[in-house]
């Protein structure tokens, strides 16, 4: 079975009667990187709070299974403790906490009561990451995301999800607000994790995110289902042509 | 007993049969509601046993100058290292003091808390033990100086006091901690003298049990040039009232009070402070914080008050809660009160719930509710707490913070 398999997932917003999910099925397993792309408003970004618990979303029908397990009845820490990692589209600021204790405590709760992560190792390991991502070493000192620029909150999510090494991360437009330069460290940092203990699901508006992390699989979104699937050639057919097309025939 | 002090404890009693335990109806104690409490209740604390170590103190270090534990109605431990002693400093139980030095006692005692607060009038008919600290004009003392006061007989009531007084150019720090295991009725004083030039660091923390009462006056008269700095920790406690003045009372004096406040469970916590700016070119500065949980309730009410002649006065006031519950509640009142007309004064109050995008953001890393939470509230600490100057202290009442919190 795939690490991750959605099947016919329908959410919409706590409180509202509008379904933005309207029946998902999708599969994604360690070394794939799966694109989701699609128009403003077509579940995007719903699809990946909602595979994160978020309580601002509720699901009305199907099933997410994670490594086999009913992902959907778990708390959000419990499905970050089983491997799977959310980058925030906007990361959340914590004034008074610094990035090295934030750190730690999100390692130590991944590693359970009794055994908390030694300092010195914890260093080499927050000092190998902001390496990949090129971030400057004060950044640790620094409280989360408080004044941080926006490249710099997208670098610390890539950041995070370097240390707590999860089996599936999903990326919610990181690619936003990011220059060319930014994006290429950050994609450089969710490269170099891919691979045989991670997937990957990116999510975009845009194909130039695409330009570097290579999908295996591109999934189109129109209002709240997958109306084509394909591979990486589908990313460049979109660039030239929109979601009108493909809008189009799901309407038709 | 020297017939002064006879005299004045009788004047304070006839005083005290006279005033009524306050309601609601009175502007101050609006949110504090008293009613149901029976005072006459509770004994009145006997001596009590000598040899037990003082247990729940969050401040002690080993590397005190000077110790004095009130247990119950009197002082069971008072030491003072012989090198402070050596400088002229004076650190004994207030009683002691009233026999060994009763003109420096008779000048100050009563001479900082005066008026006919209820509580207060109360406490000058009936403290025992207590604590007197006088360190001379130009002496410095490293060490801090640590008083402990503790109820260890249940329903005891227990009338606590302190005197310090520090004479010109003089320089202390004086930590003052409340513990207590047990039900009672904890009333106290707290006389703080700061002559001209001389820096006083004072460090109160009330950490009584949760079934217990706490009311007390805490209010410090600045002289010239002098500087308080004074910090004030909030962790225990019933209900009760805790009044924190400051008289900024010569030129170009100054204060800063930093305090913090963890309420929970049934808790009512009652602060109230004044900033009373009675001397030209003076400075004080309040930021109080508090984290509220469970049914816990605060009141923060802070008035700066600042006199016709007390030009140039810098007065900052700034209160901020952050609840954690829906049931807990604080009220925050702040209130100027400005007949100077060259002055700079601001004021703030602000009452928060916990964010819960943020804690869901939290939450997505792996940190349990709790876990989040705490972090969220270390984080709200941060900055009050990065006031504290000496590290250790700061240290400690931050770990003391995230004890309390669990």
């Amino acid at each position: 079975m795939a690490d991750l398999v959605i099947r016919n997932l329908h959410a919409k917003i706590v409180d509202s009667d509008k379904e933005i999910l309207r029946g998902i099925d999708l599969e994604v397993s360690r070394g794939e990187t799966h694109a989701i792309m699609g128009p403003n408003g077509s579940g995007k970004s719903t699809l990946s709070h909602v595979l994160m618990g978020h309580p601002g979303y509720e699901v009305t029908d199907g099933e997410v299974l994670f490594h086999g397990d009913d992902l959907l009845t778990m708390a959000p820490d419990e499905r970050s403790r089983a491997g799977l990692f959310l980058c925030f589209q906007y990361p959340y600021a914590v004034p008074g906490v610094t990035v090295a204790n934030f750190l730690r405590t999100a390692i130590n709760a991944h590693r359970g009561k009794g055994d908390p992560i030694r300092i010195p190792e914890f260093r080499t390991r927050m000092e190998a990451a902001m390496k990949l991502l090129d971030v400057d070493r004060k950044m640790s000192s620094r409280y989360l995301n408080d004044g941080f620029s926006g490249g710099e909150k997208k670098r610390l999510e890539i950041l995070q999800l370097a240390m707590l090494k999860p089996s599936l991360a999903v990326l919610d437009e990181t690619d936003s607000g990011l220059d060319i330069d930014a994006l290429k460290i950050v994609a450089h940092g969710v490269n170099a994790h891919i691979g045989d203990e991670m997937g990957a699901i990116v999510i975009t508006h845009y194909q130039r995110i695409l330009d570097y992390i290579t999908p295996s699989h591109v999934h189109v979104l129109i209002e709240g289902r997958i109306a084509r699937s394909g591979g990486a050639e589908l990313a460049k057919e979109l660039e030239r042509a929109g979601y009108a097309d493909i809008a189009a025939s799901v309407e038709a | 007993m020297s017939a002064w002090l006879t005299e004045a404890r009788r004047t304070a009693a006839e005083q005290s049969s006279t005033i009524a335990v306050p309601t609601i109806a009175s502007e101050h104690w609006r949110y504090t509601n008293l009613r149901g409490i029976d005072f006459a209740a509770f004994a009145p604390a006997t001596p009590a046993d000598r040899s037990a170590e003082v247990e729940g103190a969050i401040l002690l270090t080993g590397a005190e100058g000077g110790r004095i534990v009130q247990r119950d109605s009197t002082v069971v431990v008072a030491t003072l290292d012989p090198a402070v002693a050596a400088a002229g400093v004076t650190y004994c139980s207030l009683e002691e003091a009233a026999v060994t030095h009763p003109a420096l006692v008779e000048a100050h005692l009563g001479s900082i808390v005066t008026g006919a607060e209820r509580f207060a009038v109360e406490n000058a008919a009936l403290w025992t033990g207590g604590v007197f600290l006088h360190v001379p004009r130009g002496v410095r003392v490293e060490q801090p100086l640590h008083a402990a006061f503790e109820i260890a007989t249940a329903g005891a009531a227990q009338h606590w006091r302190a005197l310090v007084v520090l004479e010109e150019g003089a320089e202390a720090t004086f930590v003052e901690e409340h513990v207590t295991g047990v039900a009672g009725y904890a009333n106290g004083v707290v006389e703080l003298v700061v002559a001209p030039a001389a820096r006083l660091h004072y460090v109160t923390v009330q950490n009584r049990s949760t079934e217990a009462l706490h009311f007390a006056t805490h209010r410090a008269e600045i002289g010239r040039d002098a500087n308080l700095e004074w910090v004030s920790v909030a962790l225990g406690g019933k209900t009760g009232k805790t009044r924190l003045e400051s008289r900024m009372a010569g030129t170009g004096s100054s204060v800063r009070l930093t305090g913090t406040a963890v309420v929970d469970g049934t808790q009512h916590v009652d602060l109230d402070t004044t900033q009373e700016h009675d001397a030209p070119h003076a400075t004080s500065d309040l930021f109080f914080k508090g984290v509220l949980r469970d049914r816990g309730r605060s009141v923060w009410r802070g008035v700066i008050r600042v006199a016709k002649d007390a030009q140039k006065t810098d007065a900052y006031q700034q209160n901020r809660s952050l609840i954690l519950s829906e049931k807990a509640h604080a009220d925050s009142i702040p209130g100027l009160e400005i007949e100077a007309n060259d002055v700079r004064c601001t004021h703030g109050a602000t009452i928060s719930r916990v964010d819960q995008e943020l804690l869901h953001y939290l939450r997505s890393r792996g940190l349990d509710r709790d876990t989040a939470e705490h972090l969220i509230v270390q984080g709200f600490f941060a900055d009050v707490l990065e006031r504290i100057s000496d590290e250790r202290l700061r240290e400690a009442v931050g770990a003391a913070l995230q004890t309390r919190l669990g």
